[in-house]
């Protein structure tokens, strides 16, 4: 990304360090010249120093707790109870149930397809997405300087675009009338797609969510993957094709490895962020996908919000935070590692 | 001088650079086939992004055209027109300013108070809340939905732009402290001190050495909380009647309620990603670096 560096901005620290020497003698030359302070006991020192770090972190504590820690509770209670509708607006306190909707869902033959369904989605988008970002990564450091900054610009303006927006366009082209991507499959010759219907045919329906993305998380997974290829000493890129090695064995010797961490991390994200997927099949499927399309997201917010069954949907949304929590806890190991590195 | 010391570097590296094209066996045609490759799929990544544009300027007659046009014949301003005088456009787009700007500013504040005890004091609890702090940005949202919908409802705050102005804001307060952190950090902790030993008090220390330094990155901090709050539609969408509602569920509603008016409703997305498209290329390097942080050279 040589090139395509030079057009992004400054990282905000470098400025930061970059503004630190004028700044701090202007103001430090130059003291507000205060009432000698009255000399703190050690004991009051010792005070402050508690306090002030929790007086900080005190309304972002609140914050969290009240809108994050306490629904996450909250919406663990309500898996347990049977809340609907009607305690909604009278404000009743809805009955206990204790683990009836887990063993109503578990049971659910409906539920284990939406499993199933979600966990392929979610294995065939990270492997393509992560696979094409390794690659397009690669390939970023074999083109022209021309060519790099062509495929860096086109990528920043698909990582830009809101997912709401990039999934209209999608179905905007995949439109059974006026749709680009028919008109463009009937040039083939012998081929008869007008007024072709993606959905209609679930397997084709998925290829086209899929696409879409993949495609949108091509650019961050390109780019990331780039810069972590420019980290790779040259040397011993050099010394092994010096050796004899060829591109590949370059490539799985010497490259893999030092990329490795990046690839965990990056994949990571990835499995966090599909195994989530809503958006795209929300806006694709008309706001009403049909049960073909329904993952383990969609599953949760159509019982609670489509159907007012909110004890249910919670459960569904209990369980799926189970699901995840594997991989989860592997990310914040992760990033603990680095936490823990400053 | 620096002139010089820059044409010798260059040129070390131009000698250090020829021997390896040959050893690398990188051949013009293999470059020719890879810069084909990486044409193709620029065209692919692009092309998307081309044909909302591409759309929002053509006639309805150009757009609903079983042969498409890949360039529009007669370009016009139509379907902006159309957008932003259909119904509901404007209030949403002001709702959509005031509910992310209340968020940015709040979670602002908010986070860069914590951001400043996590990254200057060793405190009882500081472990936990960085614990709190990445754990819940794993949080899937969907299962923070029902219970916000349902707290929110409880005290009348469902259906006002006020709730779901927190709800962004706790949204995007864990990311928030997360950065202003790391851009505290790099100021020396030195420079408080030299501050303190001159006789500034620990709030004289904060407005003169901490803010100035970590200006730029509040500015990038709060463009991606900024992104964040403008992209988000679930939450309004879910919690507020139809007519108050931001632009991004304007643009869902527009789709769903009467077929797809595709000229005017690409036309209101491009209206609605243009800040955030803009934004994004200013601060895009903090937030490739932001998700992946050291895991390369850490």
């Amino acid at each position: 990304m040589h090139a395509g560096k030079r057009q992004l901005t400054v990282p905000a620290q470098v400025l930061a360090r970059d503004g630190s020497p004028s700044v701090s003698t202007v103001e430090i030359d130059r003291p507000p010249a205060p009432e000698e302070p009255p000399r703190r006991s050690r004991l009051g020192m010792r005070q402050e120093r508690l306090r002030t770090p929790l007086l900080l972190s005190l309304p972002a504590m609140v914050l969290l707790a009240v809108m994050l820690a306490y629904p996450l509770y909250r919406m663990f209670m309500l898996s347990l109870q049977d809340m609907k509708l009607r305690h909604l607006i009278s404000g009743l306190a809805p009955p206990f149930v204790g683990l009836a909707n887990y063993t109503k869902i578990l049971d659910d033959p409906v539920f284990w397809e939406v499993v199933r369904r979600t966990a392929l989605f979610t294995t065939t988008a990270v492997v393509i997405s992560v696979l094409t970002g390794i690659a397009i990564a690669l390939l970023m450091q074999r083109v022209s300087t021309g060519v790099r900054i062509a495929m860096v610009t086109s990528m920043m303006f698909v990582w830009a675009m809101p997912q709401l927006v990039s999934a209209q366009t999608f179905k905007w082209m995949v439109d059974a009338d006026f749709g680009v991507l028919n008109w463009l499959i009937d040039l083939i010759p012998g081929v008869d797609f007008a007024k072709h219907s993606w959905f209609a045919d679930p397997m084709q329906g998925w290829v086209v969510i899929t696409s879409l993305v993949v495609w949108g998380a091509i650019p961050f997974l390109a780019i990331t993957m780039y810069a972590g290829l420019s980290q790779v000493p040259r040397e011993l890129t050099e010394a092994a094709r010096i050796d004899g090695a060829n591109a590949w064995q370059v490539f799985r010797n010497v490259t893999l490895p030092i990329l490795r961490p990046l690839i965990v991390i990056v994949t990571t994200l990835s499995i966090i962020w599909d195994f989530q997927v809503f958006t795209q099949i929300w806006v694709l499927r008309d706001s009403k996908p049909e049960n073909e399309y329904v993952t383990l997201a969609l599953y949760s917010y159509i019982q609670a919000f489509g159907r007012s069954n909110y004890s249910l949907g919670a459960a569904i949304a209990v369980i799926t935070v189970l699901f995840m929590l594997g991989v989860m806890a592997f990310y914040v190991r992760q990033m603990f590692k680095i936490g823990d590195a400053d | 001088m620096v002139s010089t010391d820059l044409r010798a570097f260059g040129q070390t590296k131009q000698i250090t650079r020829a021997p390896r094209a040959t050893t690398a066996g990188r051949s013009r045609t293999g470059t020719a086939i890879a810069n084909t490759v990486g044409v193709i799929f620029t065209i692919i990544m692009a092309f998307p992004v081309y044909w909302v544009i591409n759309t929002a300027f053509k006639p309805a007659n150009e757009v609903l055209s079983f042969t498409p046009h890949f360039v529009p014949q007669n370009i016009t301003l139509d379907n902006f027109r159309s957008a932003v005088n259909a119904p509901n456009f404007l209030l949403d787009m002001r709702n959509s300013i005031i509910v992310t700007c209340g968020a940015v500013a709040g979670a602002l504040v908010v986070g860069f108070l914590a951001a400043l005890a996590i990254a200057r004091f060793r405190f009882y609890g500081r472990r936990a809340l960085i614990m709190v702090i990445l754990l819940v940005q794993l949080v899937p949202f969907i299962a923070l939905l029902i219970p916000l919908y349902l707290m929110l409802n409880s005290v009348q705050l469902t259906n006002s732009l006020l709730g779901v102005s927190v709800t962004y804001l706790v949204l995007i307060l864990p990311y928030t402290v997360w950065t202003l952190r790391g851009f505290i950090h790099n100021v020396p902790r030195e420079l408080d001190e030299a501050a303190l030993v001159d006789g500034c008090s620990r709030w004289q220390t904060f407005t003169r050495v901490i803010l100035p330094l970590t200006g730029p990155g509040l500015v990038a901090t709060s463009i991606y909380g900024f992104i964040q709050a403008w992209n988000e539609f679930l939450i309004i969408y879910t919690f507020n009647s139809p007519e108050n509602q931001n632009l991004m569920a304007w643009l869902l509603q527009n789709q769903t309620l009467r077929g797809t008016n595709w000229g005017p409703l690409m036309a209101g997305a491009v209206i609605t990603s243009l800040p955030v498209v803009i934004f994004f290329m200013m601060i895009q390097k903090n937030i490739a670096a932001g998700l992946t942080a050291g895991a390369v050279k850490g």
